[in-house]
Formats: structure tokens, C-alpha cells, sequence
């Protein structure tokens, strides 16, 4: 397999329009390429940013989510390019697994590496698996699995069944809402670069066949590790799976439970109780 | 031999207390400063028990919602006050609980012998309160000032939009949780089943006995008229079932069966409170009465956010834990002041008190704490009456059932139970 050294991280503004305008004719396997970014600082600013836009406290320690920041840009580049079967405008995000090996603090120079693997089959359509792994000083300290859903692909014959599901207990009490502004997309984009139309604005979304814009997922599930400041193991693994969209505004709820030494948790319309964010948060 | 590792303690004593009447936010103290309140107050106690340009121990107050401009609001109010301006003082914050608070810190340095007298007060109004520019324009003004040149100030000001002109208004919601306080205690009423007729029966009680109180002029030397109140304006002598039955619930919306009206819960007040503690000695040395003592004092917290207890249930855990330590049952008490935050609150407290499952499974207890006998409970009214400037809730109470206790007698005990934000309660024993 081949690993592509970046010096720096692509612009995901750049990325989306090229994904765009090569969106046609995708297919085949999965590129065996890997990108990766050696030594890379995080910048105590953009740290402050996210913490503040996330609803996370700010310190010393990366939160679990943010390393996603720095590996997803590459993750664009690898979706982005012609050689990935999948077209990247419509592909959905569906479920997303961190496990924080170690604590991670932000002075630590990372190296990072992203892959594609797994390419599944699901009812709807082709699921990939956007793979991350992050060390420093040669130890890995972080890694990453996103799925996303392409609706309407195939995936190649004899695939396996994707797996997207992750199951939670009845989650009855609620402990939070939260009133979602309508700009909760575009600030979490200005932090995290994710400019996918379909979180910038209604009209934009629209474009894209959702009749409001929607909330970033991984905004939500930074939201939820904010919640739980305090009452989080130094190693562990946070997997939510996101089910309906997060329409923007909103108010929701969020739902916790206590398994296992971790917690289950739910985000759900305050209204309507339709689900957006279902995980589990687990000791490593 | 001795034990000389524990310093000889006293008992503070409680001489008396002031407080202006409560007013209903945006009524007759709209114009009125947390310090303006505080230093009226302080005064008023000054007057009543000689103080003036006197050097006491310590001033010790509060306010729960503050402007930034009062970092040192009651060493101000001490300064704008008839006491001599040599009196040390500092602030304390504990959401509902300052008041009280702040009167245990007061009492327990007089105890160790450090201080000889010492005021505790608090105060809070929700008419004058603290106004934020939202935290993006917060952050455009403060890049503004730290910019050095025209060229970085105007680069700072092109950042402003219009959306961010909007202030941030104080809201009584959680931070954590972002429900009302109001929509809290809804929860924990809808789990220990408390009815909307028992706490709509509780607020009548509350206006009838402080109403009663103030005719037959209990409240004469506890109360200072303030801006042309000279009673509590929340107050309403005539208060019915019927008429409170015909209030919609305010909290836990969206539920059917929900409970929790204005009639049965309190209002945002303005108001101040204070309560003037010694040593026996120095209250004898200035001819001045001794009310009670303040015996002991409890503390407790809940984990509200994913611990499932309710915000308000503190106090609950907090009491066992001080009866124990004083050898005391829940019935050894005289009158007990269950702060109304609610109606439902402090009927779930008492609940909680009686329910042998929830002693044994939360508080550790083989029984029950027990039933408390109604009559002897909030009996000249409470803050369902009065109303609750949060900070000043304290001061009120332990002036009041000070008063209460030295009218009883020698060796007569009240009980104070106060339950505050953030799943916090204090409890306190006070004995004449």
C-alpha cells in the first residue's frame, strides 16, 4: 500500500468542488492509497475555537473528538480524488467510532494516516469505511473509524453486509436541552472546515435534496462528550451511530444511561422524539 | 491529657436582623442597585441595634445574580453604610443558599474566637440585573481594545453583524441541564407523586401565616421599609384555593397532569437581608439581645445532571448527616423552616424524610427520618408569601426563626432547610 506524505492539510473548500465536478463514472474498488501527515502541532487558537464552538471545556488535553479535525481533511483528499469509487457530494455520514488510546495532550507533535477500507454492502446503497489512526512518538494514541453511506451505490460483488448499528439501552431520562441556533452549522464549519452545502444554509441544503440545512454529526457528538466533561475515562471509545438528520433550529434533548463503567447516550428532537445521535461511551 | 489538637469553640449567638420588604421583580425596587438594597439594609440593622460607626468582626453577603461592576459589592455597601468604615467584609456566592451561607461563615469564626461580631446578609435583584452582549460581541470588543492601531481597530469593528447586538439575559435555568428551575422541580414533583391540591394548600398556608405575622406585628422589628413598601408586595392576605385553583401550570409543560403554577411556586423578587451575630460576650457588653444560637450547620450536593436525583432534593441528604452528628431526631425541633422555593419542594422533601425505601437506599438510614408535624412548619409564612430574592432567602429565614425561638423560650430548636442551583442544600440548627 502506498502512503502519500502531506506537508500540510488540503482545503476542504477546494476538495468539495473537485469532488463536484468528478462526482460522474465513479466505481471500482477502493484506491490502495494512504495519506499521511507527519509532525503536525495542533494551534492553541483552533483548539479554543472548537472547544467553544463544541461546548467542550478548554484544556491541555485534546478532547476526544478533536484529532477528527486534523485527520478528516485528509480523509476529503482520499474521497475527493478520481480514484475513490464513490462520489463524495450525497455521501452521508452514518456512524462514527473514536477510541482515545491514551490521553492525548495538545503540545504533542502527531502523526497522522488515513485509509479507506470495507467497502460494504447496505439496503440503501454502499457503505465505506473512512479509516484514522493518530501517534506521537511512535505510539499510536488515537484512531478512528467513519461510515458513510453512499445512497444508491453497489458495492462490488461479494461484499459483506455493512455494519452501522450501535445499540443503546431504553434511555429514558433526559438530563439536557439544548436549543440548536440556526447558524450551529456555519459555526461549526468555520472550526472544522466542513463547508458541505448542506449544513451551510437552507438554500444550500436544499440543493441537496434536505429541506433545512442539518447540524454536523460530529458537532453533535462533541456536544455530547462536553456533557459528560468530568465523568470521562482518559482511554475510551465513543461510538454513535446518526440516525435522522438534525434539522437546524431545533431543540433537543439529551438522554443519558450508565453501562458498564461508560454511558449510553441519546440525542433526540425535543418535540417529536425523533432520534439523531445514538452511542456509547465506553472505558478502553 | 487533654485534647489540645481542637481549638475551644462557642456558639455564636444571633441578636436580631433587618431585612426591607420583598418586592415582585419590576415593581416598586425597579430602580434599586443590589448595593443600593444591601447598604438600606445594613443600615436599617445599624439602627436598630446602635451600631453606628461601629467596627465590627466581619461583613459577610451576597448576591447571586451580580454585575461585574460589584465584584466587592458588600465591602461597598459597608463603605456607603453608617458602619464605621474599618469593618472588613467579602462576598460569598451559593445560588439560594448565600444567605444562609454566609450566616454559618459568620458564626463559625465567632465560634474559633477570630471575629466577636459580624453581619450576614445577601441580596439580589432580578429588576436591575446584569445584562451581557452576547459572547461573539464580547469578543469583537475586547480584540477592539487590545487593538493598537486605527487600521486593527477598524479590522476589529468590520467584525461586528447586527445579530450580535442582542444582549444575554440571565436566565433561572441550569447551565448544565439548560431546564428552568421551575421545570426541574416539576420532574421531582411527578416522581414523588405530589398533587397540585397539596401544594396549592401549602401556598394558602404560606400567605395566611405571614399575613397573620404582620398583623399582629411579629415582623415590626425584623422589616425596614424600603422606596414606600413597608410590607412584602408578593403577599396576598387573601389568598384562596379556589383562586389559585384556577391558575395554569407554569412548569413541566407539555405534561398533562402537570401542577407546578405561579400561585404554588415563587416569583422573581428584589430584596435584601441581613442578620446581626456575636459572641454572648460581646452582645452583653453592648446591651444587646441574644435570640438563639446558631448550633450547627450542614452542607450537602446531588448529582442532578446524570445521577438522576433531583435538583432541589440536597437538603434532603444534607440533614440526616447533621442530626446525627448533634444527636438529634427529625422531630426534636420546635418549628422548622423548609425554604418554598416551590410548594412541591418542600412537600417532596418531606417525602423523601418519611419514605423508608429512599432513607435506607439513598441516605443509609435503617429508618426512616420520619414525619415532621405540620403545624409547627413555615408558621409565619415562607417565600411563597414573601417571595425569594435568592441571596436573601438566608437572612430572612434565620432572623425570623431566631425571633421564633426567643419567643418559645429557653431551649426551644428550629430547623432550616434550604435547597439551592447547581444540586446544592444547606441545613442549619438554631436553639434559643
Amino acid at each position: 500500500m502506498a502512503v502519500t506524505v502531506l506537508d500540510q492539510a488540503p482545503n476542504l473548500g477546494q476538495l468539495y468542488a473537485k469532488a463536484a465536478v468528478t462526482a460522474r463514472g465513479r466505481g471500482g474498488d477502493l484506491p490502495d492509497t494512504r495519506l499521511a501527515r507527519h509532525g503536525v502541532q495542533v494551534d492553541p487558537a483552533h483548539l479554543a475555537a472548537y472547544a467553544r464552538v463544541c461546548g467542550m471545556p478548554l484544556s491541555d488535553v485534546l478532547p476526544a473528538t478533536y484529532p477528527h479535525m486534523l485527520t478528516f481533511p485528509l480523509q476529503m483528499a482520499l474521497m475527493s480524488d478520481r480514484s475513490f469509487p464513490l462520489a463524495l457530494p450525497g455521501l452521508v455520514h452514518v456512524r462514527n467510532r473514536i477510541e482515545v488510546l491514551r490521553a492525548v495532550r495538545a503540545h504533542e507533535p502527531l502523526d497522522l494516516e488515513v485509509w479507506a477500507e470495507n467497502l460494504a454492502a447496505h439496503r440503501s446503497g454502499a457503505v465505506v469505511d473512512l479509516r484514522a489512526t493518530v501517534s506521537a512518538g511512535g505510539e499510536e494514541v488515537w484512531r478512528s473509524t467513519s461510515s458513510y453511506l453512499a445512497r444508491g451505490a453497489t458495492a462490488p460483488d461479494g461484499a459483506p453486509q455493512a455494519d452501522v448499528e450501535v445499540s443503546v439501552g431504553g434511555l429514558e431520562r433526559v438530563v439536557a436541552t439544548w436549543r440548536v441556533p440556526d447558524d450551529a452549522g456555519r459555526r461549526y464549519a468555520k472550526v472544522s472546515g466542513d463547508v458541505n452545502p448542506i449544513h451551510l444554509s437552507g438554500l444550500t441544503a436544499k440543493a441537496f435534496g434536505f429541506k433545512r440545512a442539518i447540524a454536523h454529526g460530529m458537532w453533535v457528538k462533541a456536544r455530547v462528550l462536553g456533557a459528560l466533561a468530568g465523568r470521562l475515562p482518559d482511554a475510551v471509545t465513543v461510538d454513535v451511530r446518526f440516525t435522522k438528520p438534525l434539522f437546524l433550529p431545533s431543540t433537543v434533548t439529551l438522554a443519558t444511561e450508565q453501562h458498564d463503567g461508560g454511558w449510553d447516550v441519546a440525542v433526540r428532537n425535543e418535540k417529536s422524539g425523533t432520534e439523531h445521535v445514538v452511542g456509547t461511551v465506553r472505558p478502553l | 491529657m487533654a485534647d489540645t489538637s481542637k481549638p475551644a469553640t462557642r456558639k455564636a449567638a444571633i441578636v436580631g436582623g433587618n431585612r426591607i420588604p420583598f418586592a415582585r421583580s419590576n415593581s416598586a425596587y425597579a430602580q434599586a442597585s443590589n448595593q443600593d438594597m444591601l447598604t438600606a439594609t445594613i443600615d436599617g440593622l445599624v439602627a436598630r441595634f446602635g451600631l453606628q460607626d461601629k467596627q465590627l468582626g466581619e461583613v459577610v453577603a451576597g448576591a447571586v445574580l451580580k454585575h461585574a461592576r460589584d465584584f466587592n459589592l458588600t465591602r461597598e455597601s459597608v463603605l456607603g453604610s453608617k458602619l464605621s468604615a474599618t469593618t472588613p467584609a467579602y462576598d460569598v456566592q451559593q445560588a439560594c443558599g448565600t444567605g444562609l451561607e454566609a450566616a454559618i461563615l459568620v458564626a463559625n469564626k465567632i465560634a474559633l474566637g477570630q471575629i466577636e461580631s459580624g453581619i450576614a446578609g445577601g441580596v439580589d435583584t432580578t429588576s436591575d440585573a446584569p445584562l451581557a452582549v452576547s459572547d461573539d460581541l464580547r469578543r469583537v470588543l475586547i480584540s477592539l481594545n487590545n487593538a493598537k492601531t486605527v487600521q486593527d481597530r477598524l479590522k476589529a469593528l468590520a467584525k461586528i453583524r447586527p445579530g450580535m447586538i442582542a444582549p444575554e439575559i440571565p436566565r433561572n435555568a441550569e447551565p448544565r441541564t439548560g431546564l428552568a428551575m421551575g421545570d426541574h422541580a416539576a420532574i421531582t414533583a411527578k416522581e414523588w407523586e405530589i398533587g397540585r391540591e397539596e401544594q396549592d394548600e401549602l401556598a394558602v398556608r404560606s400567605h395566611h401565616n405571614m399575613a397573620a405575622a404582620y398583623d399582629r406585628g411579629f415582623f415590626d422589628d425584623l422589616v425596614t421599609p424600603f422606596l414606600g413598601l413597608s410590607r412584602d408586595n408578593n403577599l396576598r392576605p387573601d389568598s384562596s384555593l379556589e383562586k389559585l385553583s384556577t391558575l395554569k401550570p407554569v412548569f413541566g409543560k407539555g405534561d398533562p397532569a402537570a401542577t407546578m403554577t405561579a400561585g404554588n411556586s415563587t416569583p422573581l423578587t428584589d430584596g435584601a437581608s441581613t442578620v446581626l451575630l456575636a459572641s454572648d460576650e460581646w452582645a452583653a457588653e453592648n446591651g444587646l439581645p441574644v435570640l438563639a444560637h446558631l448550633v450547627d450547620a450542614q452542607t450537602a450536593a446531588v448529582d442532578y445532571v446524570h445521577g438522576g436525583e433531583g435538583l432541589l432534593m440536597a437538603p434532603v441528604y444534607a440533614m440526616p448527616v447533621m442530626l446525627a452528628r448533634n444527636g438529634l431526631t427529625l422531630q426534636d425541633f420546635d418549628y422548622y423552616e423548609i425554604h418554598e422555593a416551590f410548594a412541591s419542594t418542600v412537600l417532596a422533601t418531606m417525602k423523601a424524610w418519611e419514605d423508608p425505601a429512599f432513607c435506607k437506599g439513598k441516605l443509609g438510614l435503617d429508618s426512616p427520618l420520619g414525619p415532621i408535624d405540620r403545624s409547627k412548619l413555615n408558621v409565619n409564612g415562607s417565600s411563597l408569601a414573601a417571595g425569594h430574592p435568592f441571596a436573601a432567602t438566608g437572612g430572612r429565614i434565620v432572623a425570623q426563626l431566631a425571633k421564633m425561638l426567643h419567643e418559645k423560650g429557653p431551649g426551644s430548636r428550629g430547623l432550616i432547610s434550604i435547597c439551592a442551583a447547581g444540586g446544592q442544600g444547606v441545613v442549619a440548627i438554631l436553639e434559643s
